[in-house]
This record gives structure tokens, sequence and C-alpha cells, in this order.
């Protein structure tokens, strides 16, 4: 009997530190962020960047849930094999809560069937089929982890760029016959039929239109194909095409029209001064630009160029607010379990640094007033950029290129 | 009309200029130089850097850029070519390595960014009426004067015939005191030397990213197989039918195809007359 | 074979059989199926390639048909996933005897820029009938073979040292020798009477064959294809699996493959430095290393007297 007592209460202190213990490195375990994303692009180096920033500032206000917060990436390149590869990394062997990623579209489709498996919530910051989302609402159960914060899907692209047309080259330059120049890739040629079905239903006329192999190097014949057509306005839908030399071409053909539309390598605040300033006058979709698009926007952006001495690309916009909108989630549901999650990712409402963020039915950001929109940004004078449209946040007007008269 | 034959030329120019190089090399040391592409990114790449960051004028960039390809290209022959010169198939796989690695290494210095090489010619010119960019005409003239000294060269000087005797009949030209080895960088130091070129007169119109290599390799290999493995005069008639055809699909057809031009191009030639235009015969 | 030599086999074969799931991690269970299909590649690439000595640039094309076969049947038709097996081989095979009948006859580098270039259209082909093909997108979705991640391991592994076994076995027979004289001296071949056209034919299909299967195992892992199966950089990371494992072994070459995939794996510590640093390795390996790594060094170190 003597022996007994303090041996049972030896085991039941030892039992009790343990479980202490092991609470406690529970608890202080950190919440890890997985990146998979082109570590070599520069919408990849940004998109770690991004996350660093918001992870820095969340950890600094004491993490969430009591932990903090960290990150890890890996390289998915544009080879789906290295995507899978990196998924699976971060998903079974770095045992990460959250991806956070995304730029080509192939990789991030040939990627889900795995992050679906490994049940991880993965949030996309870079690629823009509209089928990465669709797999959410044809298999629910299998397909929930996924979601979009950023870009806007290439259908609601097409929806806003026919606004723009409408408003701006109709509108305000007069223009209503244009051509469409684009590079072959899948989610240009979903985006194309939807443009020009808009266009025509609102009075513009497509007078051309012709799609390109994304490594051309020479436009000069298709420059010419548009100049003969009798259009007033090319529109352009480029992302892995050599932007930098279609615009310089272009400037050196002196195309006698106003362009713009999309050009992803437009995006970075210094693809005009790197072509010469031959790009004033281009009109670039942009999903985020130094102006107060939300409270949140400015501050953003001058503390990400303060920290990294250059201004964002597209990914870092979505990345940072992918961490605070996690985060958000992750403290509302009062855990990381997925499921629980999920739930409030769903039902969030969230004001970004590029808009409020909020879901439809298969998980892909929506558009409106006030939400996420395509802000077009107009290369002007001397390689400054103005936000010519959507009116509320416009900070100037649509200028012709110099070469071009009324 | 004038347009395109115009443009034709100036298409044809660069692919030229990028064939012949790769052409030469293999006529007289039979390697086939993967790298060849590589040359003609460093030589973009060296005047940008150049005229960007050490802030030297054009002219003087340009020239050292291509002298430095050319050193680089000799270089290589010497220390990694050289030694494994009895396989064909481990020089194949060295100088691809060459790529791959500069490749990466431009990936990693100067980013994934396009990057500006400067013009020496910025505005358009009138030529019979068709208004062309400057540079574009420059490098039209400045690859016919270059591949023309080239020719001259060879054809020619004393130099020229050791040249056309190594690639004729190395052993034979080795016993006529010819040295082979010295050759063989001379030739590798212009081969590098014509794609360097052609990366700092085409670079300021055509792309300068990391990846610039693999499309010049393409375009190479086509020009060179139309044209036949060895020879120059090949070449040259190969990149002025390829040119025109890409340029004709590009004005009059679906520009989509003309990325498939050269593909279509080589599997003709392949198939129809493997030796090319004017190569060696070269059925088992 | 000598017994070490089996003995050597026997090892390395347990070893990759108690590896995954010792380490019990989804991830390097992933990577070790990649592995054992490079291996299942580079084989079949040194299989024809390193006897006969014709460079063969354009395998990928071989493994992209094999995929994309397995895309269309599984994917497109809804089939089940195992018939892309048979399927993916015998479009492999059919692509072997399209391509060498008219590039065979070609000597030396022409035929290896042949090959280059029929796997370069093919893979044109794919981005450009993108209303089949998915284009540049690719089809996704596919089946898995096996559901359970290590239980497709074992699959692959078996298929891995089954093509190493048959093509070992066909390369010391009669047939492997002949495709080492073929490589040696042709025209005394066929002066000898040997029909060397359907020797070498037969070769490319049968390694044709073996690297579409390899194509429909990796289709079915990735669960995804895309025109990135028929790329030169495919091709040319076969090549250098086989040439560091030693050009003419089989067994050497699938070890190659299995290292090569596992270096680059491992690099991905070194971020955005990891493809310079593997190429500067491979560099220095292929310099100083002639006839390959894997394959010369076991002989030097078993003793082999015959080398």
């Amino acid at each position: 009997m003597r022996r007994i007592v303090p041996l049972v209460t030896s085991v039941v202190f030892a039992g009790a530190l343990a479980l202490s213990l092991q609470a406690r490195a529970a608890s202080s375990k950190p919440i890890l962020i997985g990146l998979d994303t082109p570590i070599q692009l520069q919408v990849g180096k940004d998109t770690v960047a991004a996350v660093k920033m918001a992870v820095d500032e969340i950890n600094a206000k004491g993490g969430v849930l009591g932990r903090k917060l960290a990150y890890v990436a890996a390289d998915e390149g544009t080879d789906p094999q290295l995507g899978v590869s990196a998924i699976n990394k971060l998903t079974s062997d770095d045992h990460a809560n959250v991806l956070i990623g995304g730029y080509d579209s192939g990789v991030t489709l040939a990627e889900e069937p795995h992050i679906a498996q490994s049940k991880t919530i993965w949030i996309g910051v870079g690629s823009a089929s509209p089928n990465i989302t669709a797999l959410v609402g044809k298999d629910y159960d299998k397909y929930k982890y996924i979601f979009r914060v950023n870009p806007l899907n290439s259908a609601l692209q097409a929806a806003q760029i026919v606004n723009f047309a409408n408003h701006v080259v109709k509108g305000q330059l007069g223009r209503d016959k244009v051509a469409i120049l684009g590079e072959s890739a899948i989610w240009v040629r979903g985006l194309v039929p939807v443009l020009v079905k808009g266009l025509e239903a609102n009075g513009i006329k497509v007078v051309y239109q012709q799609l390109f192999d994304e490594t051309m190097n020479d436009f000069t014949p298709l420059f010419a194909r548009v100049k003969d057509s009798g259009a007033q306005y090319l529109l352009t839908i480029l992302s892995h095409a050599n932007s930098d030399v279609f615009v310089k071409q272009l400037y050196e053909a002196r195309l006698p029209m106003p362009y713009g539309g999309i050009d992803v390598k437009s995006m970075t605040p210094n693809f005009c001064s790197r072509v010469n300033g031959a790009a004033v006058g281009e009109t670039t979709v942009n999903f985020i630009t130094r102006a107060p698009i939300t409270p949140k926007t400015i501050p953003f952006w001058d503390s990400f160029v303060k920290i990294n001495g250059r201004a964002p690309v597209y990914t870092a916009p979505g990345a940072y607010n992918s961490v605070y909108l996690y985060a958000w989630a992750v403290k509302k549901a009062g855990t990381t379990d997925a499921d629980k999650v999920i739930k409030e990712l769903e039902k969030a409402d969230y004001l970004g640094v590029s808009g409020k963020i909020k879901f439809n039915k298969v998980h892909d950001d929506i558009d409106g007033t006030g939400y996420q929109n395509l802000l077009f940004v107009q290369w002007q004078k001397d390689c400054t950029r103005a936000v010519v449209w959507p009116q509320s946040v416009a900070t100037g007007k649509v200028v012709l290129p110099p070469w071009v008269s009324k | 009309m004038l347009t395109v034959l115009i443009y034709g030329a100036v298409t044809s120019a660069i692919l030229a200029m990028l064939a012949v190089g790769f052409t030469l090399i293999f006529g007289v040391a039979r390697i086939l130089n993967l790298a060849h592409g590589a040359f003609y990114a460093l030589g973009a790449y060296c005047a940008y850097s150049l005229t960007a960051i050490f802030k030297l004028p054009l002219i003087v960039a340009a020239l050292v850029s291509v002298a430095l390809v050319a050193l680089f290209g000799v270089a290589m022959e010497r220390v990694l070519v050289r030694p494994l010169r009895q396989s064909s198939l481990a020089v194949l796989m060295i100088t691809l390595m060459v790529a791959l690695t500069m490749e990466q290494a431009l990936f990693v210095v100067f980013g994934s960014q396009s990057k500006n090489v400067p013009a020496f010619i910025n505005h358009p010119v009138n030529l019979y009426g068709v208004s062309l960019d400057g540079q574009r005409l420059l490098a039209l003239a400045i690859a016919v004067c270059l591949i023309g000294a080239l020719w001259l060269f060879i054809q020619r000087t004393r130099l020229g015939s050791a040249i056309l005797a190594i690639s004729q009949d190395p052993e034979a030209a080795q016993y006529m005191g010819i040295p082979a080895n010295r050759i063989f960088s001379l030739v590798m130091g212009l081969s590098a030397a014509l794609a360097g070129a052609a990366g700092v007169i085409a670079g300021p119109f055509l792309s300068v990213r990391p990846t610039m290599d693999q499309t010049a390799m393409i375009t190479a290999f086509s020009v060179v197989i139309v044209g036949g493995l060895g020879s120059i005069p090949g070449s040259i008639l190969a990149a002025l039918v390829i040119g025109y055809s890409q340029t004709f699909v590009a004005f009059y057809l679906n520009p989509e195809w003309t990325g498939t031009v050269s593909l279509v191009a080589i599997l003709l030639t392949l198939v129809l007359r493997p030796s090319g235009l004017m190569g060696r015969a070269v059925g088992a | 074979m000598r017994t070490r030599d089996w003995l050597g086999a026997a090892v390395l074969v347990g070893l990759f059989v108690v590896l995954p799931p010792l380490l019990h991690n989804q991830y390097f269970t992933g990577v070790f199926i990649v592995c054992a299909i490079d291996a299942i590649w580079a084989a079949s690439w040194n299989f024809f390639s390193g006897l006969t000595g014709r460079e063969n640039f354009g395998q990928a094309l071989f493994i992209g048909g094999g995929a994309y076969t397995a895309a269309f049947l599984n994917g497109s038709f809804g089939l089940n996933p195992w018939w892309s097996i048979p399927g993916g081989i015998a479009v492999a095979v059919v692509l072997g005897l399209v391509v060498g009948f008219p590039t065979l006859r070609l000597k030396g580098p022409y035929f290896a820029l042949a090959t280059l270039a029929s796997a370069a259209i093919m893979q044109q082909v794919a981005i450009n009938l993108w209303q089949y093909t998915g284009g540049s997108e690719g089809i996704y979705g596919l089946d898995s073979l096996i559901d359970s991640s290590l239980g497709y391991y074992y699959f692959v592994l078996a298929v891995m040292v089954a093509t190493v076994v048959v093509l070992s076995l066909i390369a010391h027979s009669r047939w492997g020798t002949i495709l080492r004289a073929i490589k040696g001296d042709e025209t005394a071949c066929q002066a000898a009477g040997i029909n060397v056209t359907v020797y070498k034919i037969a070769s490319l299909a049968l390694s044709a064959a073996f690297a579409g299967l390899g194509g429909v195992l990796f289709a079915h892992y990735q669960q995804a294809v895309t025109p990135n199966d028929f790329d030169v950089f495919l091709s040319i990371s076969v090549i250098i699996m086989a040439y560091v494992g030693g050009i003419g072994s089989i067994w050497g070459a699938a070890c190659g493959g299995i290292l090569l995939n596992l270096m680059l794996e491992l690099l991905r510590g070194m971020g955005e430095y990891r493809l310079w640093v593997y190429y500067l390795i491979l560099m220095v390996v292929l310099f100083f290393m002639r006839s390959g790594v894997v394959a010369p060094l076991w002989r030097r170190l078993s003793g082999d007297r015959s080398a």
C-alpha cells in the first residue's frame, strides 16, 4: 500500500505532464502555408514575397488562434509533372494546412485530383481557366477544397472587357470596329467567342480576329492584316506570349489605332520602361495598381515596394489576400480542420487589397461593384499609369497613342 | 507585295545568320553544337548588360559582346569538347549541358522577364515605299556582310583553304601539316561570333528571355536540315526558302501556322531528300 | 550474368520494395513512382540507341503517344483505365514503325534530327488539334489504375523489373549481338546476309512499346496529359539518364533514371538554383565519366575483368 500510492501518483503526474507537453507542442506548432508556384518566374517570386509579407504582419500581431503562421514554397514551374510532385511534397512531406498558388492553368488542372486527394484547401492566385473551379460543381465532395481568389476567370474577364469596349472604346473614343489578336491558349479560345458575342450585342463590329502561337516573336504580318481590316481599335489577349516584342513591334509598325486588352506582362510596373517607352498608349487589364481601390490598397502597395524594392505583379495581391482570408476563416471556425474552414470561406465577404472577396457556388471569386474587378490601366506620357476604367476608381482619361491622330 | 519581299529577306537573313555558324562547325569538325542557341542568347544578354549596367556606348558594347561570345565558344571547344571528340554522342551531350546550364544561369542572374537590347536605328526607314523598322534593315545588311565576309574568307584565304581541307578530309589535312585542333578552335570561334552577332543585332526586335536559345536552336536545326548539314550555300538557300515560306504564310494564309512551316519543311526534307538541298548523301 | 550481379540486383530491388513503406510518405512514394517510370523509359531508350549506336532524340514521341492514348481511352471515352496499357503499347509500336521506316536509313546526326523533328511535330499537332486534345491544357481527370499510392508503386516497380529483365535477356541474346554488330559495321552485317532493316525496325518498335507503356503508367499516375509529354526536353532527359547509367547497359539505364529523378527532387531545397545545380553536376559527371556512371562503376567495384 505504501508503495502503490507514490507509484500511482507518479504515473498520474507523468501522464498529466505528457499530455500538457503534447498540448503545448500542438498549440505552438505553426500553421503551415504551402506555396505551389513557379519560383523562377516573377509571378512566383511575388507570390512568395506577398505571402511572406502577410505572414510577418499577422505573426507580429500574435498569429492565428495562438499559433504562428509559417510558409514553405515548392516549385511547380510550368510543367504538370513538377506541379504534381510539388503538391505531393507540400501535403505529404511538409504537411501544409493550406495551399496557396497556381499560375499555369494546365498545371493547376493536373494538380487538382492530387490536391483533392490530400484534402487540403487550395486557394488559387494566378490561373484563370474556368475549368479549374468547374470541378467543384461537378463533384463537390471531392473538389470542395478548391477556391480561387484571383484572377477573375476568363469568362468574367470577357464580360468586363465588353463593358470597357462599350463605354471607353465606343463611348469615349468613338470607335466601333475592332480587331482581336490573342495567343492560342485554351483559355483564350474559350474567352474570344464570349467576347465577340458581347461586343456585337453592343453594336461593336469585330472585323478581324486571329490567334497565334505563344512562342511567336514576329508580329509585323499580323499588324499589317489588322491595319488592312479597317479596324479602329485593337483588342489584345496575351498572357504567356512575348508582350515585350509585341508592343515594340507594334510601335515600330506605328499601327494607326489605339489598343489594349489583356496583356499579363504589361501588368508589371517596369514593363513600359523595359520596352523603352514603346508601350505608351497601351491599355492593360490590371488587378491592382497604386490607387485607393480599397483603404488597404495603397498601404499594401507601399509596404511591398519598401520591403522588396519593386512593385508587385498580379499574383501578389491575391496571395496576400489569401493569407489574410485564410487566417480570418480559421479564426472564425476556431480550428484548421479543412471542412470547417471551408464552411467559413463559403460565407466570406472579405475586404481585400483589390476589392471585396466573395465566392460563388463553385468557389470562384465574383466581380461586381465593391468586389474584385478588372482595372483598365493605360500607359501614358513618360510611362506613368492612369486607371481609365471603371469610372468609380478612374484616375485619368484615356488618351490616344502618341502617333495616332484623331 | 513589296512588303513581303523585303520582309521575307529580313526574316531569311536572321535565319541564315543562325544557321550558317551551326552548319559550319558541323561541316568542319563534325560537331552538332547544341550550345549554338546559347551563343545567340549570350550575345543578346552581353549587349544588354554592357549597355544597361556598364553604360557602354552601343557600338562598343556590340563589338565587345561578339568578341566575348567568340571567346566563350573557343573556350568551350578547348576545355569541354576537345577531350571528348572520339565520341560524337559525348560531344552532343556536353554541348547540350552547356546550353542548359547557360539557360539556367541567365534565369538566375537576370530573372525571367524580357530584357531590352538597344537598337542602332530606332525609327522606321522608308524603302521603296515600304516602311520598315530601321533595325531590321540593318540586320539584313549586317547578315549579308558577315556571311559574305565569311564566305570570302573561306574561299579566298589560306586559312580558309585549311578549313576546307580539314572539312573534306581531316586526316589527310593533318598529314599536310594543317593543325586540325587550332582550326577547330578558330571555326568554333567564328561560329559563335556569328551567333552572338545575331543576338546583338536581332535582340532589339526579337525577344530576349533566358529561353531564347530554344527558339534559336529549333530555327537553326530546320534551316540546316533543309539546306544540308555542312553546306553554307545550302543553309543560305534554305534560309531563303523557309524565311519566305514563313512570311508568305503569315501574310497571306494563317499566321497561326508560321510555327509549323519549319517543322513541315524538316519533314518533307527528311522524307524526300534527307541530305538536304545541297548536302552530301546520307543514306546508309 | 554472374552471381554477384544477381545479388546486386536483388539487393537493389529489395531496397526499392522496402523503402517507400518505411518512409511512409506519399510524397516519396510519388517520387519513386516517377523514378520507376523514368527507369522504364531510359531502359527502353538504351535498348535501341545504346545497342545500335543510333541516337534516338525523339523518345518522347512514343512516351506521349502512350500517354495520349490513355487519355483518349480513359478520359475521353471513359473506358476502364486498364485498357490503356494494350492501347498505349499498340499506338507506340505503330508510331515506332511509322517513324522507323523512313528514318532508319539515315546516318548519324540525321537520324537524331529526324526523330527529334518527329516528336516536335507531334507536339505541335497535340497543341493545334485542341478540340480533341485539349490544346496546351491537355486532358485531365484520368482515373488512377490502382487507388492506393503504395499499391500503384509496387505495380510500376514490378513493370520496371519486368522491363529490365525482358530487355536485358533480349540484349544478351542473338538479337542483341546482331544489334551490336550493326553498330560496329552495318555493311558487313548486310554482306553477311542479315536483314539489317528488319532488326533495326523491330528493335525500334520494341523500344517504342516499352516507352509507350511507361507513358501510360505516367498518364495514370499524373492523371493528366499535356503536350509536355512530347517535349524535346523529355527526350533529352531520357538520353541523359541512359547516358549516366552507362550506354549499352539496360539495368544501368534504369538506375540512371531512378538516380536522376531522385536527385532532381532532392535538389528542391536549392530553390530557384535547383536546375542550375542539377545541370552543373550533370555536366561534370558527363565530362569525367564518359562511359557513364552506374554500370562502369559497378563493373569496377565488383571486379569485372571482362570490361
